[in-house]
């Protein structure tokens, strides 16, 4: 039973870079985490690069100016946890997490605006979960049965009423409007020649009503729609890309609704919020599970980061804290740089 | 004891050999190749065999001599202290690379027959693989598919013309499966979404094995059919009797409806 | 002034543990990297022996197809009077490779050698980062629990093949999702494990120790490490993507307009082929980091017992790079015929042709190094050579696929079971034995008996050639893997009397495991005691205590000179640690025991 060997010796190194081991380590971290969003922003280009169609950002309530607000949010943020790592170098500790209070709170900022956009693609039912997804990749035979489950279901939620008040009396209207000059027609159409092409048109027709595709322009609002022009464009060309050129189309299922401008903030589901009618997005599908992925992967980072931060106010952070706050600090940078790369990927092109 | 084992390790190389060597006599060879293709892929085999053989040979036969050699107990002067030689790196460095790059550019060509070069001819046959059966379509007389007089086939019976180009769409209706002509040397995955071509031409008439050979679920097993190559005139004999057999079908459904 | 104190104290090691804890802290929790180290290998070999058994199951299919398996039989869950059901034997297969894969192999070429060397092979006195060491193995059981729970579960475990391509993966019933999370899981693990090895390596080595003064061992472990690094959270983002497509009805690997029981499925556009891809990007880098570890314990065996300098070190730790690299752009050639675009194709052939080369100039080495040698024929030894000698079979038939003409008939053939085989069993397994026989005396201060080590390296060698060798001929016949029943198939009745040779052959190999198994398990308690050095070898490691204490030296290693100074004219002992001052203070040299 040797006694030194209690006490191995204390043994020295000779490390190949002048960085502590945590820092060393962070960084190799970061790399794998590299090849992870490498991984997954990789998949979003050949999924759409592939795809047939994908929503222009309009089509799926993609805002430019809040991304773009996020993007600086987290550029400030990015400051600030300098300024603190700054501050702690000059041993102001109280300074210090003041800059990291800040940081904390515009991390918290990004989240809720993530959120907030979240519940937008929400109301609109813009997610993947199948068969409840409300994203319908063609106006066919599915997308009409679709509508007819969702209309009977709000019907048998109103009409038991007693008394039904003028409000339920309007929506029963509008119901009834909407399967009398939209679903009947598409679905009788469907059912007597399915082979001609006019179902298809009045499916669309449908669909633009319910969720009208975005236009660069505001469309002109066309006169009475006319079969045959279509069927030509249809036969030209497959439906989903028919979808961006049937304006007139468009207008004419608004004119039926008595409402006399496109464009997106006039579809169905907006003027009546309470509709929530199945939506037709070509590539729609594709585009919710590559946008949640990409971002939800993103925001759980941040929130990662949010915790750590969380977590430093309880810590005095002077001089002997540097380390601490340099290696969180190269984390948070590497999250704003992925957002950086999401926010023209998603929002932009 | 020491000459035992590098014995043991000389087993390696002369049994491996001999495996080779005695295997076609029992069949366990090639299957029987109908394809006019299939000798140039067979014969890219046999060539790797010959070159991989000789090196298994050389290398096994080094590692049998110095281990019977070099042994302690027989080798009586001292260790060779060497920590290497640079001109040794050199020459095995640049002798692999040569014979690396030498088979992959000799067998370039037969790659872009099978799978690039495909022959601009109308389709022979629509082939898709489905859970756990292939299913046939066959344009009709008209000789273009997708029309009225499309003859379908669902009992995983493939007819097909010898003797002259075939020309053949593969697709899946449902999860991967492999479409794989043993006796034809050739194999394409279908996936679901995705068109795939095959082409060949088959010297003999005869039937032969079509395997699946992808995993698609519990029954890819037996996921199995057959393909019969027969004379033209045969071919377009048996596509008539089968097309009138679906009108029959066809029209005995009629009142029923 | 030698710098190794007198052997006595090394004794004391075992208990000294004791000292620093509880049974629990020490045993179990414990921080330190030889127990970590420990753990991996007991609870690897335990799956091991099951990634066995299901192999033999597979195998008892093959031979006598449907007919009742003797003892197994009786375990086998959703059989049927032990005999196999179809969708049984897809989900033996799949199951044997999944648990050897990982957690088998990887786990304990990193885990287990590569948490007990590493420290011990550069002179640091544990991990950079013990804890997070400590929770790279206790990620292991819940990736254990979900694969091991997974047979239990409604439908039994995953059954796509290890590979689980979408969209049969995406139909596959519940096993499938536990299957997607052991593998995150396992990936979590061995993502902790690589940064904590790489920073270990860069920064905690002994001073003296360069680069290139390192051991083989810790070479290709580095090397591992960054491979796993890169590669693995590829697959890692891709598997998430394979769950939520399960789960959240998102449509990544799901083509347009695809019915699965006979319900068109909404979120479509989809590519099948994404997964491929994103998964042979990391497992094809995989494959090597299953082999690059033994290759570098394998070098530093056959150095030692061939009691001469490793041949042309630089070339070899240059072409691990090289084979790490390459590794990296050669992916597709498990693609060649799914459909991906034949101009691809072709590239991917010439970078496969190209990867061939490293391991050329590998063997080479090796057979130079025992060119010219005292070669002594140990247990190791002999599993180190051998794993040379079937590295050559495994490596050669790897040109075969790699020709892509070839590869359209062999492909998804027995060719390539034989290919794999030859490297992951009879090379990187084999190789494992060695490390097992060579390390032991280091792990548990006792040594393995020798004779019967020798009877389980005779038996195994003649049994693993006797099973895997007849593939390839199966492969030439077209034989197809992953077939439960290929016998009714015309063009492979007439194999069914091989496969029975191959299926007791099989057999035989597994219950030749059970002497290895006693072996072990008597030595660790009633073997030999050995000092610190019983192989005479020069690498640090042998220079601490065996086996070593807590913090491993009992003194400050100083490097001198690199690892493989065998039969050295220097001094006059056959060996010259890295340690040992230069002639000066060689008389002084350690005498082992
Ligand atoms: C440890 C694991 C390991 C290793 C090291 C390798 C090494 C190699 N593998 Fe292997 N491979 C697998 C594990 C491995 N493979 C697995 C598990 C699969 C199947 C996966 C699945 O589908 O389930 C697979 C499948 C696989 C395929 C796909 C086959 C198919 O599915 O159709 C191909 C195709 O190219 C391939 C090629 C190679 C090549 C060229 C090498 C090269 O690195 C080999 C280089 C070595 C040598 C060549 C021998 C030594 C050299 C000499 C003696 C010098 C002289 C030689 C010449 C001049 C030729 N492998
Ligand atoms: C490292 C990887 C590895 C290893 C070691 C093995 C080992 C074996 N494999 Fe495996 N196999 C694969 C990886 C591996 N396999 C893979 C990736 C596939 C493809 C699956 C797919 O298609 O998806 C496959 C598929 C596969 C098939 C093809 C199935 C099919 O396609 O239909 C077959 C058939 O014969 C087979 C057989 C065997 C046999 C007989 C062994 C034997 O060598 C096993 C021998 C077992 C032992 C020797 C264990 C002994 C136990 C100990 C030594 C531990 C002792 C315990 C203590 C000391 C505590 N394997
Ligand atoms: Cu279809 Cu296998
Ligand atoms: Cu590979």
């Amino acid at each position: 039973m040797s006694e030194h060997s209690h006490h191995p010796p204390m043994l020295q190194y000779q490390p190949a870079l002048p960085i502590s081991n945590g820092k060393a380590c962070l960084w190799l971290f970061l790399s794998t985490e590299i090849m992870f969003f490498a991984g997954l922003i990789g998949t979003y280009i050949v999924l759409r690069f592939g795809a047939v169609a994908w929503p222009k950002p309009h089509d799926v309530h993609l805002s430019e100016p809040i991304g773009a607000f996020n993007t600086f949010v987290l550029i400030c943020s990015s400051v600030s946890i300098v300024l603190a790592l700054e501050a702690a170098k000059r041993n102001r500790a109280s300074e210090a997490k003041g800059w990291v209070l800040v940081t904390f709170f515009l991390g918290c900022v990004f989240l809720g605006v993530k959120g907030y956009e979240y519940l937008a693609k929400f109301d609109h039912g813009l997610y993947p979960q199948n068969p409840h997804g409300q994203i319908h990749e063609k106006a066919d035979l599915n997308y009409a049965a679709a509508i007819r489950k969702r209309l009977l279901d709000l019907r048998a939620e109103i009409e038991p009423k007693t008394p039904r008040t003028a409000e339920d009396e309007q929506k029963l209207a509008v119901i009834d409007q909407i399967s009398r000059d939209l679903l009947e027609p598409a679905e009788t159409a469907a059912r007597e020649n399915p082979d001609s092409p006019e179902w298809r048109i009045l499916m669309l027709r449908l669909a633009f009503a319910i969720y009208p595709p975005q236009y660069e322009e505001e469309s002109p609002v066309g006169e009475a729609f006319d079969i045959g022009a279509s069927t030509a464009q249809l036969q030209a060309a497959p439906l989903h890309l028919v979808a961006f050129q049937q304006n007139d189309q468009t207008a004419a299922a608004d004119h039926a609704l008595g409402d006399h401008d496109s464009g997106h903030a006039h579809g169905l589901n907006d003027v009546h919020s309470w509709l929530r009618l199945p939506v037709m997005i070509p590539g729609g599908g594709l585009w919710a599970s590559t946008y949640f992925l990409l971002t939800g992967f993103h925001a759980i980072h941040v929130l990662v980061g949010l915790i750590v931060f969380f977590l430093m106010l309880f810590v005095t952070l002077n001089r002997t804290q540097i380390g601490l706050i340099e290696n969180i600090g190269l984390y948070w940078h590497f999250v704003d740089l992925v957002w950086i790369f999401l926010f023209p990927l998603l929002y932009l092109f | 004891m020491n000459r035992f084992w590098s014995l043991i390790f000389l087993l390696v190389p002369v049994l491996g050999v001999a495996t080779f060597v005695v295997a076609p006599y029992y069949h366990h060879w090639f299957p029987r190749d109908v394809s006019e293709h299939g000798r140039v892929i067979d014969q890219l085999f046999m060539f790797i065999l010959w070159l991989t053989g000789i090196v298994f040979v050389a290398t096994e036969g080094a590692l049998f001599y110095f281990m019977w050699k070099y042994n302690a107990r027989n080798n009586r002067e001292p260790v060779k202290f060497s920590h290497g030689s640079h001109t040794l790196e050199v020459v095995w460095t640049i002798l692999p690379t040569v014979t690396l790059l030498f088979i992959a550019i000799y067998q370039m060509n037969a790659w872009a027959d099978a799978k690039m070069r495909r022959p601009d001819m109308s389709i022979t046959a629509e082939i898709t693989g489905r859970q756990f059966n292939w299913d046939v379509r066959y344009p009709g007389k008209d000789g273009e598919l997708y029309t009225p007089d499309d003859v379908f086939r669902y009992d995983g019976q493939i007819h097909l013309p010898a003797n002259e180009e075939v020309l053949l769409l593969i697709k899946s209706s449902d999860v991967l499966h492999s479409f794989f002509l043993p006796n034809l040397r050739m194999k394409q995955d279908v996936v679901p979404g995705m068109a795939q071509n095959m082409w060949f031409k088959a010297k003999e008439t005869g039937e032969f094995d079509i395997v699946c050979a992808e995993l698609c679920g519990w029954g890819h097993y037996k996921m199995k059919a057959r393909v019969t190559f027969e004379s033209r005139p045969d071919y377009e004999a048996w596509l008539e009797q089968m097309y009138d057999q679906q009108e029959a079908k066809t029209v005995a459904l009629q009142p029923s409806e | 002034m030698s710098s190794i104190p007198v052997d006595s104290h090394s004794y004391a090691a075992p208990l000294e543990h004791a000292h620093h804890g509880s049974f629990l802290t020490t045993y179990v929790f414990s921080r330190d990297h030889k127990i970590i180290g420990l753990q991996f290998l007991f609870t690897t070999l335990l799956w091991f022996l099951v990634g066995g058994l299901l192999a033999l199951a597979v195998r008892w299919q093959l031979a006598y197809p449907w007919s009742e398996m003797p003892i197994l039989g009786r375990l086998m869950p959703s059989s049927l009077g032990g005999q196999i059901a179809p969708e049984t034997y897809t989900m033996l297969f799949t199951m044997h490779a999944t648990v050897m894969i990982f957690l088998v192999i990887i786990p304990i070429l990193a885990g287990a050698f590569g948490n007990f060397l590493i420290p011990l092979m550069i002179g640091a006195d544990d991990m950079a980062f013990p804890t997070l060491n400590m929770l790279s193995y206790w990620f292991m059981w819940p990736a254990m629990l979900a694969f091991g729970a997974s047979f239990f579960v409604a439908g039994g475990a995953a059954s796509s093949g290890w590979t689980s391509y979408p969209p049969l993966s995406l139909t596959a019933l519940g096993g499938q999702t536990l299957w997607l999370i052991g593998l995150t899981l396992v990936g979590v693990s061995s993502m902790m494990g690589s940064v904590n090895y790489l920073t270990t390596i860069i920064m905690m080595r002994a001073p003296g120790m360069t680069m290139f003064r390192l051991p083989m061992t810790i070479w290709a472990m580095f090397i591992t490490a960054v491979l796993q690094a890169f590669a693995l959270p590829v697959l890692t983002a891709a598997g998430f993507m394979q769950l939520s497509d399960r789960l959240f009805g998102t449509g990544f690997f799901i083509p347009e307009g695809w019915t699965a029981n006979n319900a068109v499925h909404a979120a479509g556009g989809g590519q099948p082929l994404l997964w491929q891809h994103l998964f042979w990007f990391y497992s094809h880098p995989a494959v090597y980091i299953m082999i690059l570890p033994a290759m570098g314990m394998v070098s530093d065996i056959i150095a030692c017992f061939a009691r001469k300098p490793l041949f042309g070190y630089k070339p070899m730790v240059y072409s691990i790079g090289g084979i790490a690299g390459l590794g990296f752009i050669v992916w597709g050639h498990h693609m060649f015929v799914s459909g991906m675009n034949p101009i691809l194709g072709m590239t991917f052939m010439v970078a496969t042709m190209m990867i061939a080369l490293p391991s050329a100039i590998k063997t080479f080495n090796w057979l130079g190094t025992i060119w010219g040698g005292k070669i002594q024929f140990t247990t190791p030894m002999l599993f180190a050579l051998s794993f040379v000698s079937m590295f050559i079979i495994g490596g050669l038939s790897g040109i075969f696929m790699a020709a892509t003409p070839v590869d359209i008939f062999i492909h998804d053939t027995y060719f390539i079971v034989a290919h794999f085989h030859y490297v992951l069993f009879a090379g990187t397994a084999m190789g494992v034995f060695g490390a097992i026989y060579f390390w032991f005396p280091k792990m548990f201060g006792r040594q393995m008996n020798e004779t019967w080590g020798k009877v389980h390296f005779l038996l195994t060698f003649l049994f693993l050639n006797g099973t895997f060798f007849p593939m390839h001929i199966l492969g030439m016949v077209g034989f197809p893997r992953r077939l439960a029943d290929p016998y009714h198939y015309e063009t492979f009745r007439h194999l069914m009397p091989l496969n029975q040779f191959m299926t007791w052959c099989a057999i035989l190999m597994v219950a030749t495991q059970l002497i290895f198994f006693v072996n072990f398990f008597y030595s660790i308690f009633f073997g030999p005691k050995v000092g610190r050095n019983p192989w005479h070898a020069n690498s640090l490691e042998w220079m601490a205590p065996s086996p070593p204490g807590h913090g491993n030296f009992d003194f400050q290693p100083i490097v001198y000179r690199g690892p493989y100074e065998y039969g050295s004219p220097e001094v006059d002992t056959d060996y010259y640690p890295q340690t040992q001052p230069p002639p000066a203070g060689a008389q002084s040299a350690p005498t082992g025991h």
